[in-house]
């Protein structure tokens, strides 16, 4: 056993942080009586922790949840470029720690996934119900048939004097705001006809059947990607706003802000 | 209440069955008071008030004292029926023949226990009033806050108190005019401080309901100009080129809008 015991001191030695993916209060205790900074990168900050790293989605997927908590602590400037970090976190059980990985903190480049939610006009809140909608129809689609949609969350006025209407608005005098329980199943039912949601700032869905008139011209956004996502990239550039696009052809959640794809998601693992 | 009853009896039975009944009415009783515990208890269970008065300090520390908010109910209720029931059956036995004692003891007991529970129900509401808003709070990351759900928990208390001290004829008038004065204050001032708030919401709703303007519309107010970017109950949000001019609902009201159309 000394071994093994070795070689786990050896990746937990020198470092200058330990980001903790789990806001288990004992948990915390245990590990932060070292003097080492403890960062929690959680979705609520249950420990009660000083150094803390708001998790917006329970992101399955590893890596990409260790690249969000490094980007949100560099961000915070919780950890220097590169510092070593140790990373604690739940690879198969859902609750438990049961993985060790020692990483440089300027180890991925910085695609911005933290300034999505941080930092955009809109509310972190809205931006990550935006995506739970988003999520939940890739998953469900629309009576079984795969759907796409095109989320636009921010700076709603601007937005709305760079597009068009494709019909009548059915939000027009309404007061549905994203996260509300109705919301689900009324996007659903909306999807099928073409156009973006527009979202305001603060949640307020404000139209539907938008058709998004943006200056396309040097837009970069990996090739393969269709109309909507072009239209996703091209609105993000020329306004402060955020795209969330679900696409119908593989079913994948992408988000797009000043232009650029930040964030990719396969809804089927959440 | 039970002046003929002693008599009534004796002239049916003789003066040993009266002597059995008062035992029988005291068996009758623990009977009824042990009935009355088990029901509060079932009664509590039930519709869900032990559940809402969990983590409160009076629950607490009757937990410590190894019993529950539903025992001391229980118990009390249970006094207040034996308590009845001694005195019924002494009265029927003639044991003590104080009457004006013993009336007097009967009027006096339902006031005691109304007392006892105003001040139990007061110091747990106050506690559930106090959690509860310390909840609604908990974002509000400002020491100064913490003020407000105490200050709502003694104002129950008081409140609790003067009910118990009403009942039990304690003069409160004086305690009542300190009510008074203070609920008048709370009104007064909270009407002064909140002026503001309230013409604007009463403004935001006008505005939510007929939207004489949306989101992305151009408008001017008074000579702020831009686009709106929201509307809440509130303040209207309208951004120009880099400004974003937040405005109190009750000034775009006032001073009227402006939509520009081209």
């Amino acid at each position: 056993m000394t071994g093994l015991g070795d070689l786990l001191d050896e990746i937990v030695v020198d470092i200058d942080a330990v980001l903790l993916f789990s806001a288990d209060m004992s948990i915390y205790e245990r590990v932060d009586e070292n003097d080492v900074t403890t960062i929690v990168v959680a979705e609520e900050n249950a420990a009660n922790a000083d150094t803390f790293v708001s998790l917006p989605l329970s992101f399955t997927d590893v890596t990409g949840r260790i690249r969000f908590g490094l980007e949100g602590a560099l961000k915070q400037n919780l950890v220097a470029e590169g510092d070593e970090v140790v990373c604690l976190t739940q690879s198969f059980d859902e609750n438990e720690i049961d993985t060790i990985i020692r990483i440089r903190a300027d180890e991925f480049t910085q695609t911005g996934v933290y300034d999505l939610f941080a930092n955009s006009r809109a509310n972190a809140d809205v931006v990550r119900d935006v995506f739970e909608v988003a999520i939940g129809l890739g998953k469900k689609g629309q009576k079984g048939e795969p759907v796409g949609a095109l989320f636009v969350v921010g700076d709603a006025g601007k937005v709305m004097n760079k597009s068009r209407p494709l019909s009548y608005n059915p939000f027009e005098k309404s007061h549905v705001h994203v996260g509300d329980p109705i919301v689900n199943v009324m996007l659903k039912e909306f999807s099928r006809l073409d156009g973006a949601f527009v979202i305001s700032d603060g949640g307020k869905i404000v139209s539907a059947y938008r058709y998004l008139e943006p200056a396309a011209e040097g837009v970069d956004i990996p090739k393969g990607l269709g109309a909507r996502h072009m239209a996703a990239g091209a609105i993000t550039r020329d306004t402060n706003t955020i795209a969330i696009a679900l696409s119908e052809s593989d079913g994948m959640v992408r988000a797009f802000k000043a232009g650029e794809l930040v964030l990719e998601l396969d809804p089927e693992e959440y | 209440m039970f002046i003929d009853w002693p008599n009534i009896i004796r002239s049916l039975f003789s003066e040993e069955t009266a002597f059995a009944l008062a035992v029988a009415v005291l068996v009758l009783g623990l009977v009824l008071a042990y009935a009355t515990w088990r029901w509060t208890h079932r009664l509590m269970g039930t519709t869900g008030i032990n559940n809402a008065i969990e983590g409160t300090t009076f629950e607490r520390t009757a937990q410590r004292f190894g019993t529950s908010t539903a025992g001391i109910f229980g118990i009390v209720l249970a006094v207040f029926v034996y308590s009845l029931t001694i005195t019924l059956a002494f009265h029927v036995a003639q044991v003590l023949t104080v009457e004006t004692f013993w009336s007097r003891v009967t009027n006096v007991l339902p006031q005691i226990f109304i007392a006892l529970i105003a001040v139990i129900v007061g110091l747990l509401v106050g506690d559930k009033a106090k959690l509860a808003i310390q909840e609604r709070l908990q974002s509000v990351k400002l020491p100064e806050a913490a003020i407000i759900p105490e200050l709502v928990k003694y104002s129950i208390f008081y409140i609790a108190a003067l009910i118990a001290l009403a009942q039990l004829g304690v003069a409160t008038a004086a305690l009542l005019v300190l009510l008074g004065a203070y609920a008048f204050g709370i009104v007064f001032l909270g009407g002064i401080a909140f002026k503001d708030l309230l013409a604007a919401s009463a403004a935001g709703v006008y505005l939510l309901l007929s939207e004489p303007y949306t989101i992305g519309d151009e408008v001017r107010i008074d000579d702020k100009r831009g686009i709106v970017q929201e509307i809440d109950m509130f303040v209207t949000h309208v951004e120009s080129d880099g400004e974003e001019y937040i405005i109190p609902n009750q000034k775009v009201f006032r001073s009227g809008i402006i939509r520009i159309r081209e």
